[in-house]
């Protein structure tokens, strides 16, 4: 059977449609995306305007006469460095407790049904609904009690654990560690702890190198917590000492812009970076069961 | 035997976990709870128990219904913004899934949701200046005059929405593209061969496949919206040179009660109650999950 | 806890050690590390720090090994910072700025020491009552009174000169006249240069203070105290009630001013205003970035507040006596006309010779030179003065953005008597109402 030149017509017509289509799509992706980008594109330009030009009417977004003052001052008479630096280490020790807590637990709930173990977890889960806002003020006692206000120690504990780790990694253990291959295992004489370090670990990776990531933004972008635990600026993290900067102050938007755009270098780039790692640890928060 | 060394090393493993777990959350959690029916003024030692009257002093408190009413708008014009933009957004980046943009457009619309949250705001507040914003000339070439978009109560309140809705976008985008990957490819090829358009199989088929998805990342984003704190703490706090109108929200009257008036059982009360809107959001979810699953 | 203030420029807080005495070589350093003292000074006024390195570098030949820290920082988050740092512990020898009223609460729960007793006779000796009776709680004295805010009127004399004004208003009825000739407008009769700026928005007490300062015009006061020292809300009054009108008729009537206008210091510094009222830091603050503003000050017609901002010290042992040392040292004669003189807050302590200062600056006469019958008032000292005064700040908000208002004496008065109405709820719960 062969098609007709009307039919040929046809499916060429059809093939058209669908490339304008495609075209179309693309080009309005384009535009949304620019549109998403564009805050962040004028945080930069801002951040090479003079004081001049930042009061400019109607506003650039390319600096007409760019200027490296901004960031000259950002980094020389502010604690900018000093809050990054708070910031990271902040966030890693925040990510390595919630990934060590998270994988030990997780493979546990996963791997050994008992009752109580069970009831455990549903406890967990459930706490996870509690916005950290809601029991941050007693935990701030806590924190006072213990002397660790002002410092990253006090910054930690309001992030040492994180009820979706757990049930990630629960997750994770269930469909990619096989039951026999623990069984095998434990045929061949070896220790529980053993099996958990060189068979399951190597098996998490992958949802372990997600939740590292999840982890690490989330106390990166922390906010409410840090803010009421530090009070001296040199314990700042780097999201309060940017608010900070503002408030009580004649704006200066200039050396604001410049300060932020050092700051989003990090996250960006640690973003990209591990884009797919981050892309697949939210997925995972939208999958469940 | 093997049964108790398993249970043993489960134990042993959990062990950590669960007090840091006990500590860190289950015990402020119901310190919160004991402080909201006390009388404390984070000074004294003394902390007497005066029963709901926290709560009844609240449902009294101008300022504390206002910050509930600012919270719920906001986490509601959060949500309808979002979702219905998301699903179009994923659909769309979707339907391009192997081209060559399609990691370009994931990156775009996510990195708002990654950046740290300060700067991000920051540059929105330069946006929405009234003297000097990008947003304002912008509308001036099409002849609108000027907008003092900080300074109305109404339009503040509007602001921190587009800036909530601006970083959570991404996150719905990403969900949802799980969602439609995992879409049955069969059901569309039946819809076609019915003679279904593309419109009629998005609105028929791929939406109320999308349900629990849509109805999960509502839940994430309503609760989130509860919280919101930084953002109009940025955006809408008073600074000295240009004063805008305060958008007060629930987590900023707790903090302010807590540590400017000295008020930690008002505080801790306002948190309960935050605590049970967030509930009442969580079971509803649960249990439309459940009628859909029991049918 | 009161007049905010503003800073130069941004860099939020930067913390610096100071190291006095001996040069920076490496051998001192090392020597230092091993002997130092070391003291903080947390300070809510950014343009102070200059001040305290400077009194810091004269103290080098007493203390060649002191090293002061000084944490400047808004002062919003200041009072937050040294709230939670009291309850929950600072170092011993931190030098802390607190207004009067704000130290209230912190004195009642015992946590502030007090002064020792040659730091007690030096303050007795060298301040006056109102600026002992600050530092003051049960007969005892806790700290050095520093400076204090007080407001004047700055007005544009170009403007003035422009409108055919010969002079500043000396009556609030003159205020609102002056305002309507200073107003410019343009075609559609909106205000492009305000003829009086008025605090209208922001969050925060600053607006409920800006208020009372007007009410203080009119003879009325926010708050009072009866005779067994409790308070009660008083601006539910004809003062009150046309305080607040003098707002709305500004706004709505004369339409001289408007919320989204620039506003305070700095759109008086762009020309943006032609007159308010503030403190005298604004007078560096216009030296440094508009220098040259034609402008002038003046007294405002019946009295100002007057807000006094003392130094109290944590702690005990050596490095607490180094920290009152320092507290001491910053109220010299020649520290505090170094003050003046550089940064513009009003020093507190009495028998100062202001002549050399006024002479070169002579905007800070309105400050330090006024009639014999002018009224100070300030910020009780009660633990509640914030909450008090935000929700007070809260309501005038709502009222100024309200144009039905505008010329309604009876509906202001219905506000004002429900705000009062608040406020007595508040001192009655903290078991501070009058009967």
């Amino acid at each position: 059977m062969t098609a007709t030149a009307e039919e040929l017509a046809e499916g060429t017509r059809l093939r058209a449609r669908k490339r304008r289509q495609r075209l179309m799509v693309d080009a309005g992706l384009l535009v949304f995306c620019v549109l998403m980008l564009m805050p962040l594109v004028f945080l930069i330009g801002n951040a090479f305007k003079t004081p001049q030009e930042l009061l400019a009417w109607p506003p650039t977004i390319i600096p007409q006469d760019p200027t490296l003052e901004n960031f000259r001052i950002a980094l020389a008479e502010t604690s900018l460095l000093r809050w990054l630096g708070n910031s990271i280490a902040f966030a890693l020790s925040s990510t390595a407790a919630i990934v060590a807590t998270s994988a030990i637990t997780g493979y546990v709930m996963a791997k050994f049904p008992f009752r109580s173990i069970n009831v455990l977890f549903f406890l967990f889960l459930a706490t996870a609904v509690v916005p950290f806002e809601v029991y941050m003020i007693p935990l701030y006692f806590q924190v006072r009690a213990l002397g660790l206000l002002d410092s990253i120690g006090g910054l930690l504990i309001g992030y040492l654990v994180m009820s979706f780790g757990i049930f990630l990694i629960r997750q994770n253990t269930i469909h990619s560690i096989p039951d026999e291959l623990i069984e095998a295992a434990r045929v061949d004489g070896a220790g529980e702890l053993w099996i958990f370090w060189h068979i399951a670990l190597p098996l998490l990776r992958g949802a372990m190198g997600a939740l590292a990531v999840l982890a690490f933004f989330q106390a990166w972008t922390a906010f409410a917590w840090p803010i009421v635990v530090t009070s001296r600026e040199q314990h700042y993290t780097v999201e309060v000492g940017l608010a900070l900067f503002q408030t009580g102050y004649t704006v200066d938007t200039g050396l604001v812009s410049a300060a932020s755009t050092i700051v989003l270098i990090p996250s960006v780039l640690v973003f990209v970076l591990l884009r797919r790692n981050f892309v697949q640890g939210v997925a995972s928060t939208g999958m469940k069961e | 035997m093997l049964r108790r060394r398993k249970w043993m090393f489960a134990v042993l493993a959990v062990l950590p976990t669960l007090a840091i777990f006990a500590w860190v959350r289950l015990y402020p959690i119901a310190e919160m709870f004991n402080l909201s029916l006390r009388d404390w003024d984070l000074l004294s030692p003394r902390r007497p128990f005066i029963g709901l009257e926290n709560f009844i002093d609240l449902f009294d408190d101008r300022l504390f219904i206002a910050a509930l009413i600012n919270t719920t708008i906001i986490a509601l014009g959060v949500a309808i913004i979002t979702i219905p933009s998301a699903i179009v957004i994923a659909a769309l980046i979707h339907s391009r899934a192997g081209s060559k943009l399609a990691p370009f457009y994931e990156t775009a619309i996510f990195v708002p949701h990654v950046v740290s949250l300060v700067p991000a705001a920051l540059a929105w507040k330069w946006i929405f200046d009234s003297e000097l914003g990008p947003l304002n000339a912008f509308l001036g070439v099409f002849g609108i005059d000027p907008v003092a978009w900080l300074h109305n109560p109404t339009l503040a309140v509007l602001c921190v929405i587009v800036l909530c809705s601006w970083q959570a976008l991404g996150y719905a985008v990403i969900i949802y593209l799980v969602g439609f990957k995992n879409l049955p490819v069969s059901l569309y090829e039946a819809a076609r061969l019915d003679g279904a358009s593309a419109r009629q199989s998005f609105w028929f088929i791929t939406v109320p496949l999308l349900k629990p998805i849509t109805l999960y990342v509502s839940v994430v984003i309503l609760i989130s919206g509860f919280n919101v704190y930084a953002q109009p703490f940025v955006l809408a706090s008073d600074t000295q040179g240009s004063p805008s109108h305060l958008v007060r929200v629930l987590v900023y009257d707790m903090i302010e009660n807590s540590f400017s008036n000295f008020r930690i059982g008002y505080a801790s009360a306002e948190a309960v109650i935050l605590l049970s809107i967030v509930m009442i959001i969580t079971v509803i979810q649960f249990s439309i999950l459940r009628d859909r699953s029991g049918r | 806890m009161n007049t905010e203030t503003t800073a130069k420029r941004g860099p939020a807080g930067r913390a610096r050690g100071l190291l006095l005495g001996s040069a920076l070589t490496a051998s001192a350093l090392a020597a230092v590390s091993a002997t130092a003292q070391e003291i903080t000074v947390l300070t809510g006024y950014p343009e102070l720090e200059p001040f305290y390195e400077h009194v810091a570098e004269g103290m080098s030949a007493e203390y060649p090994d002191l090293v002061v820290n000084i944490e400047p920082i808004s002062l919003r988050e200041h009072e937050r910072r040294v709230a939670l740092g009291l309850t929950g512990g600072l170092d011993d020898g931190t030098v802390i700025e607190f207004a009067s009223a704000g130290a209230q609460r912190f004195l009642e729960a015992g946590l502030l020491p007090a002064a020792p007793e040659d730091v007690a006779a030096y303050v007795q000796e060298n301040f006056g009552e109102f600026f002992v009776d600050g530092v003051s709680y049960d007969g005892q004295i806790y700290g050095i009174p520093l400076f204090r805010g007080q407001s004047a009127l700055y007005y544009n004399t170009e403007m003035f000169e422009a409108a055919g004004l010969d002079g500043p208003p000396t009556t609030m009825e003159e205020f609102t006249e002056y305002a309507d000739v200073l107003t410019q407008r343009d075609d559609a009769g909106n205000p492009t240069v305000s003829g009086w700026s008025l605090r209208l928005s922001g969050g925060g007490q600053g607006i409920a203070e800006k208020f009372w300062i007007n009410l203080h015009q009119f003879g009325g006061t926010v708050l009072e105290q009866t005779e067994d020292g409790m308070w009660r809300a008083a601006y539910a009054s004809p003062e009150g009630v046309a305080a607040l009108s003098q707002y709305l008729d500004n706004l709505y009537v004369y339409n001289t001013v408007t919320s989204e206008m620039p506003a305070d210091a700095e759109a008086f510094e762009r020309e943006q205003t032609a007159m308010f009222i503030r403190e005298s830091w604004v007078i560096g603050d216009i030296a440094q970035n508009a220098p040259d503003l034609p402008y002038a000050t003046s007294v405002l017609p019946t009295g100002s507040i007057a807000l006094s901002q003392n130094l109290y010290v944590m702690g005990d042992g050596e490095a607490a006596d180094a920290a009152w040392a320092f507290a001491q040292a910053t109220t010299t004669e020649d520290n505090m006309i170094w003050l003046l003189e550089n940064v513009g807050w009003l020093p507190n302590r009495s028998g100062l010779d202001y002549a050399s200062v006024i002479e070169t600056t002579p905007a800070l006469d309105a400050f330090v030179t006024y009639p014999d019958d002018y009224a100070f008032f300030t910020l009780p000292a009660i633990g509640p003065i914030a909450e008090i005064l935000t929700r007070l700040a809260d309501q005038l908000t709502t009222a100024y953005a309200d144009e039905s208002l505008a010329g309604d004496d009876a509906a202001i008065m219905a506000l004002l008597e429900e705000a009062a109405e608040e406020t007595n709820e508040i001192l009655d719960r903290e078991g501070l109402l009058a009967e």
